[in-house]
């Protein structure tokens, strides 16, 4: 697979029709993978695919990646799952279509954070998503890397994020409330969760408005929480559970459960899931003069 | 893990004055906590292993290579109220506030990151004394631990640093065969705590378990490194982008590491009483270096990222003779897109 992806990435370097491929890498010791740019057709053979390609690089797609962008027409590697946050940026008019071109891969998993990777993909070390994965074929790719995935995703082990999230549900909301305060204490205000996220594509955060100031900047409680509750309902609708601003928290805060949490409540009131139709708007950005709803009438 | 690069072992010096036995740190930190200290030591906290105030010994973390934050929090807090202020028809109201700084033992350190404390303190006391730093500082006891174990990211050695140096650090510990220390005071502060905590430690021989040492990253050269930054011209140098466009700008690596030190300033409250205070900030966010014409003078990733290595090879070792980065190879496990400092060196070696 990784020598059709790099043949395609040479054809389309060679033929200039794009100008940079966006893929995975390795690192120096060749422990971890890392995004990489190619925009010279003798450098394809940096390109790799393996389980330890975790990161969803739709991120590199969005505006505020000016050196990127200025390298000319894109071709993205791209794991169904990735392509769901692509979708969603077409839908939002972030991207046309034709101005990218998605060379997706057809997947059998990946690693939850490359720490954990020790040779071989147990369902253990896999994220939620993968083990209710319903994109290992690409959609929306101009080219599909390897044979349709007639992979079976694995039993999902006890404990992950809807066991959580179902025992979460079980409990009061004062437990429930005393749960995410305590989560959200560790929080840095880094914004790496932000930064990761390629829906998080605002050229200024709400967080950088400060006259006045919308979101208290400090990392106390107070702070912390407004932080991680508008994260969470900007997302809303949108979020795809690609996984990675929980991967990208330097202090583990399950983020994984708020996505999903939010996934859930947009299914059951609305019957969307984002990221399979680039022409469906999320249904928290769209107004519609025959919504049932007349609140805001 | 490349196992390749940590094999070189050290020769075992025992230079200590006191040992630790693994069961008496519990009283060690019992001793700390009576005298109303609070004892800071790494510990495992939401799977991951972090500074953090512990009260018995059983919570205090061992086998861990270092810790996933640096301890400058606790000289330096991620946010620190440093003045009250209110307002009516006819006074304005301003109030300083007591710079809270309790007796401190960092428990568990290692070499590298104990050695960030000069720049800290240098930059604290450049223009103007911060004593919301130096009055932390000046109470807190650093106890390092040379370390046994390493991992592909550690790079104190090319920095000219190694698990055994003290810079920075008032005590210094070795591991020993049966899961205790060997003791040695450094600074006036550390034999001091030593005197004051005497009861705890006991004495005599104890076989020190051999340190580790990384090897150093091939062809970095840090005095090239720091030539090549003091001219101009790399200022454009395309390769910026080149090694740095992938960045996305979350900034973990500068709150992780044990140098970094922006902050902001914010008031908080509403307009008539409120309270200003001092927050970790970061140069690698885009409002950083935002002017309120507008106009942004690092407007790319590639340059905020060029700021951050100039800070850590250029302006610490010029301006204030210390060092910039101690190798602790923290940036390079948190970043979520593997952008690994090392590799810039290399680059900029050349
Ligand atoms: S969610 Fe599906 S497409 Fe994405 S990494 Fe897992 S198996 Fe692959
Ligand atoms: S899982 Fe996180 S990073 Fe992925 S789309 Fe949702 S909010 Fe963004
Ligand atoms: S990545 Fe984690 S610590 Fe950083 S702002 Fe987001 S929730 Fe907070
Ligand atoms: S720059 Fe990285 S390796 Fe250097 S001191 Fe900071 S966190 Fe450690
Ligand atoms: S952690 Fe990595 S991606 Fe984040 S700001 Fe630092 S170098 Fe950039």
């Amino acid at each position: 697979m990784e020598n059709i992806l790099r043949q395609k990435a040479k054809e389309l370097l060679s033929s200039g029709e794009v100008k940079v491929v966006i893929g995975y890498g390795w690192n120096r010791a060749k422990t971890r993978t890392t995004p990489v740019f190619i925009t010279d057709a003798a450098d394809t053979d940096q390109l790799v695919w393996n389980p330890l390609c975790v990161n969803n690089l739709s991120v590199y797609l969005t505006r505020k990646f000016k050196d990127i962008q200025a390298l000319g027409k894109p071709a993205i590697v791209a794991k169904g799952c990735d392509i769901r946050n692509i979708a969603v940026l077409i839908s939002e008019a972030q991207i046309k279509r034709e101005d990218v071109y998605i060379i997706g891969m057809a997947c059998q998993g990946v690693v939850y954070k490359q720490e954990l990777w020790q040779g071989e993909l147990k369902p253990n070390i896999m994220p939620t998503k993968c083990h209710n994965c319903d994109v290992r074929d690409p959609h929306l790719s101009d080219f599909v890397a390897g044979e349709k995935a007639d992979f079976t995703p694995p039993e999902e082990p006890v404990g992950m994020v809807f066991d959580k999230i179902r025992d979460l549900d079980s409990k009061s909301p004062s437990e429930r409330w005393a749960f995410w305060v305590k989560e959200f204490s560790r929080c840095i205000k880094c914004y790496a969760c932000r930064q990761v996220c390629s829906l998080c594509y605002c050229e200024r955060c709400i967080t950088e408005k400060n006259m006045p100031q919308w979101i208290e900047t400090s990392a106390h409680p107070r702070g912390n929480l407004s932080w991680n509750l508008i994260r969470a309902m900007h997302l809303t609708g949108r979020c795809t559970f690609c996984g990675e601003c929980e991967r990208a928290c330097p202090v583990n805060i399950p983020l994984n459960l708020v996505n999903q949490k939010m996934i859930m409540v947009v299914k059951d009131a609305f019957d969307f899931k984002s990221g399979y139709d680039e022409k469906a708007h999320p249904p928290m950005i769209v107004f519609s003069p025959d919504d049932k709803e007349n609140f805001i009438k | 893990m490349n196992p390749a690069r940590l094999s070189g072992r050290m020769k075992t010096v025992s230079m200590a004055d006191r040992t630790l036995k693994k069961e008496d740190l519990g009283k060690l930190i019992d001793s700390v906590r009576a005298k109303g200290g609070r004892f800071v030591a790494p510990a495992l906290l939401a799977r991951q292993v972090v500074f953090r105030s512990v009260k018995s010994a059983e919570e205090v973390a061992t086998g861990y290579i270092l810790a996933r934050n640096s301890f400058k929090e606790f000289l330096f807090p991620q946010t620190e109220v440093i003045a009250e202020f209110s307002m009516n028809k006819d006074s304005v109201g301003l109030k300083g506030v007591e710079v809270d700084a309790p007796e401190t033992v960092v428990f568990g350190a290692r070499p590298c990151e104990a050695a960030s404390l000069k720049g800290l303190r240098t930059l604290f006391t450049w223009d103007f004394v911060d004593e919301f730093y130096t009055k932390r500082e000046d109470k807190t006891v650093v106890i390092t631990v040379g370390c046994t174990s390493g991992d592909e990211a550690c790079f104190c050695t090319t920095v000219d640093l190694s698990p055994e140096s003290t810079e920075g650090a008032d005590v210094y510990l070795r591991e020993t065969e049966d899961n205790g220390y060997t003791v040695k005071g450094l600074t006036e502060k550390g034999k001091k705590f030593l005197d004051t905590h005497d009861a705890v430690f006991t004495s005599g021989a104890a076989k020190e378990r051999p340190l580790f040492k990384p090897e150093t990253v091939p062809a970095v050269d840090l005095k090239r490194v720091s030539e090549r930054l003091k001219d101009r011209a790399h200022y454009d140098d395309p390769v910026w982008a080149k090694l740095t466009m992938k960045c996305i700008g979350c900034g973990a690596c500068t709150f992780v590491c044990p140098t970094c030190r922006c902050f902001d300033i914010t008031d908080e409250g509403t307009a008539f009483e409120g309270e200003r205070r001092k927050n970790w900030d970061s140069c690698q966010y885009d409002a950083f270096t935002l002017h309120a014409s507008g106009h942004n003078p690092r407007e790319h990733q590639p340059q905020r990222w060029r700021n951050r290595f100039m800070c850590k090879f250029n302006f610490y070792p010029e301006k204030f003779s210390s060092k910039g980065c101690v190798g602790c190879g923290r940036c390079i496990r948190v970043c979520p897109v593997r952008l690994d400092i090392t590799e810039v060196m290399q680059e900029f070696s050349k």
